[in-house]
């Protein structure tokens, strides 16, 4: 099965190479037959990955350790579940994978675009083809996962125990999903610079596809920093790490493209912004795929195997100088009637989100290449940790929160002083109760405290803001329809999903702001050495130490657990389990914590150390006690963490709202297919 | 009984100031845990406060230990600096070439807005001449067949009220 893994990856890429040559001439020749014949290659390459793909899977799944990649990331004793999720584990099988999930869509634009699209889809898949192409050679030459060893271990090294864990198995398909989805409106975007069909038809076709590659990568953030909250042990969730960073910054263009874009769709503006923006989010993807995989930024969450630099630095390059000589050379085309009616309009509000949104991606990018910039001008290396990126986003942040709120009820075209009074008016005045009730809660005595309570009286305005419309739309359907209050609002919904699918996303993007702010301000924690029968108090939590546990997992893992009852009010509640668990081969132990998770606040439980010398084992031999022992705990009451996650469902849900097929649009789409007879157009000049 | 006053008022001196002492010890702690990366031989990058390693355990101790002997934060932080250089540090100092780390952000900020006022400018201007113009009861361009100011007026009433 390897050889056959490792024969279909050398198939792909000689179709790759058919294929790209062919839609190339097709589109030069405007030959149907050459046209035809390309139209077969993203099937028969995204068929040899999946073939590559299955043999690899195959390999981990029968600890077959003669492949260098499964024997380095594997071992016999690892569960099902990761010895899967170890497929993407390092950076082999990493680039396979991504590999798998772009030539799986292009061949669903393959597929959704038969027959139609005609002008931009051949030119679109001939750039997803040269991009595939890209992936493919790595996988051939430089870090082929089919690679032997000359002796086959007898058993692997196992799979780094801190991506053990089942965030690990969710994030990085998510993430991925995320970053390779812009290649789609990448690829459109350059069909039409190349095409010169620089209407909105590329922009029509791949906002779903912008949407939920937005999505993907929105929840690939968010689960990542749940598998950091729950596996790294510090209590935190979010570092600024060069890497986090990397998949931070094509998220934030995007949401600045997705809000731009709306300009274009109503009045045929900004054609050049929304052009560069599409460029230059999935110029961030490259950007952030050089980070992880070149080793020249120290982080955390860089591959070992941190060799591909050159090879990512150059294609990042030719991509770069590829889209601005193409939007150079398309300026003119480019170039749209730009007229505002007014300063005070939504179109006016989204330049203004726009530059936030680009300032945060710039200061996250400028503190990202900080330390190669210090070392380059002064020779000397320097860090750029969370409190620069607090200092610096923190407040733009802010008013890209405050910009939520405002947007969204301002008028397109021009807003009235008159208008803008009756809409901010019940906004703001909630905002003032809510600070007035939050006053005598929060504590003020530093500038973070003072930053969350400004940043909780925007949320009150921003949620209000949203409620309005959401009120005001369904009181004028039950008005004008006569229907109930849930009918309207639902039937309200279902008219406007985008519109009211983007403020439910809102409505996430608050909460989890809200989320960040209470849960960075008002946690507070306590290291404690504690004997057995040993009790401390924490915001009303009474801890106690009970027992200390042993479990052997099996032969390459041994755990040691916690026992920690917790009580409120004289009622037991809850019992913690935090844990250390011990691998074979690996210097330290890896902390697992234990939390009690409420919309209020996480009671969150780290076992520090341990001292346990008499331990008595069961029957079974597997489990155990340690008598007289001790322990070092760090326990954290974190506030409102909750509150991110569930933001995050929000935004799921919103999302879903926003790309749920449209009947309308389906129709009009049936049609246009309908009027369509030519297989294959020639561009026009 | 003059000797059991003065313990008293010890003792109750003690406990007033060593509740404050401690807080005040802890937050010294925490700034300087704040300030510094964790230097351990995993190359972990986490801010010392941030890291659980067996290295930032007995950084805290010697960290701990230098401010009970009087030691300022400021003072250690510089004695780190000079052993591992500025890259222990967890954010770029706020001098010399390391302030272009924290102003860029802002200037580039400031630009942008200057710029975007600019073109919201330059695309407001022509509509809003037209209405100038309309208003001081000249004639419109004649190439462009606009309803009259009443009509217009009402138009774009309407298209408020079908926008909010």
């Amino acid at each position: 099965m390897n050889d056959i893994g490792e024969f279909a990856l050398l198939l792909a890429l000689a179709t790759a190479i058919y294929g790209v040559v062919s839609y190339v001439m097709a589109f030069r020749s405007n030959r149907v037959d050459v046209y035809m014949s390309a139209d077969k290659t993203p099937i028969i390459v995204w068929a040899c990955i999946m073939v590559s793909s299955v043999a690899l899977w195959k390999a981990f799944l029968t600890n077959d350790f003669s492949l260098q990649y499964v024997a380095a990331y594997s071992n016999i004793d690892l569960d099902v579940f990761y010895k899967f999720s170890s497929f993407w584990g390092g950076q082999k099988g990493s680039l396979l994978f991504w590999t798998l999930i772009l030539t799986t869509y292009m061949m669903v634009v393959h597929v959704q675009n038969r027959k139609q699209n005609v002008r931009l889809v051949p030119i679109a898949l001939a750039v997803m083809m040269v991009i595939t192409l890209f992936f493919l050679v790595l996988l051939n030459f430089s870090t082929n996962p089919f690679e032997r060893l000359p002796v086959p271990p007898p058993d692997g090294r196992g799979l780094n125990p801190l991506l053990q864990n089942y965030w690990m198995v969710i994030h990085p398909p998510t993430l991925y999903l995320g970053y390779v989805g812009f290649t789609v409106p990448f690829a459109f975007a350059v069909a039409a610079l190349l095409t010169k069909n620089l209407d909105d038809g590329w922009i029509r076709l791949t906002r779903k596809w912008t949407l939920v590659s937005w999505f993907f990568l929105c929840m690939g953030n968010l689960f990542g920093a749940q598998w950091a909250y729950v596996e790294l042990g510090w209590g935190g969730y979010w570092a600024w790490d060069p890497v986090e960073n990397a998949a931070f910054m094509p998220l934030i263009v995007a949401t600045a493209y997705l809000h731009s874009v709306m300009i274009q769709e109503k009045k045929d503006m900004m054609k050049v912004w929304n052009m560069s923006l599409v460029l230059l989010t999935f110029v961030m993807t490259i950007f952030g795929t050089f980070i992880t995989r070149s080793g020249l930024i120290q982080s955390v969450h860089t591959f070992d195997e941190a060799t591909l630099g050159y090879y990512f630095l150059g294609f990042l390059g030719v991509i770069v100088a590829f889209s601005v000589t193409m939007i150079l050379l398309r300026l003119q085309l480019l170039k749209s009637k730009n007229e505002l009616d007014s300063f005070l309009s939504r179109e006016a509000s989204f330049l203004l989100n726009n530059l936030v949104l680009l300032g945060i991606a710039f200061s996250t990018f400028w503190g990202t290449i900080f330390p190669i910039v210090s070392e380059a001008f002064r020779g000397v290396k320097i860090t750029v940790g969370p409190p620069f990126y607090n200092q610096v986003n923190v407040p733009i942040g802010m008013v890209l929160l405050a910009l939520i709120g405002i947007g969204p009820v301002i008028a397109w075209r021009r807003s009235s002083w008159s208008n803008l009074k009756k809409n901010f008016t019940k906004p703001i005045l909630a905002a003032v109760i809510g600070a007035a009730i939050l006053f005598p809660f929060v504590p003020l005595t530093d500038k973070s405290e003072i930053f969350t309570y400004i940043t909780f009286i925007l949320c009150i305005f921003v949620m209000t803001s949203m409620l309005i419309e959401f009120q005001k739309g369904t009181g004028a359907r039950m008005e004008a329809h006569g229907e109930s209050p849930v009918g309207a609002l639902s039937g309200m919904v279902w008219k406007n999903k985008s519109r009211y699918g983007g403020y439910i996303v809102h409505l996430g993007v608050v909460l989890i702001f809200a989320g960040i702010a209470g849960s960075q301000s008002y946690s507070t924690n306590v290291e404690k050495h504690l004997k057995e029968g040993d009790r401390f108090e924490l915001r009303g939590y009474d801890i106690t130490f009970e027992k200390l546990l042993w479990i052997k997992s099996n032969d390459t893992k041994e755990r040691v657990v916690a026992q920690l009852g917790i009580e409120r009010d004289g009622e037991r509640i809850f019992v913690g389990y935090p844990e250390k668990e011990f691998y074979k081969g690996q210097k330290q132990p890896i902390s697992e914590v234990d939390l009690r998770s409420t919309l209020k606040e996480d009671l969150y439980m780290i076992l520090a150390d341990f001292k346990g010398d008499n331990l008595v084992t069961k029957d079974d031999g597997k489990t155990g006690y340690f008598k007289d022992a001790s322990v070092t705990v760090k326990v954290y009451v974190m506030p409102m963490v909750k509150w991110m996650w569930t933001g995050g469902w929000v935004i799921a849900f919103g999302t879903m709202i926003a790309v749920w097929p449209d009947r309308l649009e389906a129709r009009r789409r049936t049609e246009r297919l309908k009027r369509q007879e030519a297989i294959f157009l020639p561009a026009q000049e | 009984m003059k000797m059991i006053r003065i313990y008293i008022v010890m003792i109750v001196a003690l406990i007033l100031l060593a509740g404050p002492a401690t807080v005040w010890a802890a937050s010294q702690l925490a700034n300087l845990e704040n300030a510094l990366m964790c230097k351990c031989d995993d190359k972990c990058g986490k801010v010392l406060i941030n890291c659980t390693c067996d290295t930032s355990k007995e950084t805290r101790k010697i960290l701990t230990g230098k401010l009970d002997s009087g030691l300022t934060v400021d003072q250690i932080v510089k004695q780190y600096v000079d052993k591992y250089g500025e890259t222990i540090l967890s954010a770029p100092t706020k001098s010399g070439f390391n302030l272009s780390a924290w102003i860029m952000p802002f200037a580039a900020l400031a630009i942008g807005g200057f710029g975007v006022r600019k073109v919201i400018q330059s695309w407001v201007r022509p509509s809003q001449t037209k209405k100038d113009a309309d208003a001081n009861g000249k004639e419109s361009a004649p190439e462009t067949d606009a309803p009259s100011g009443k009509y217009s007026k009402k138009l774009a009433d309407e298209l408020d009220r079908l926008d909010s």
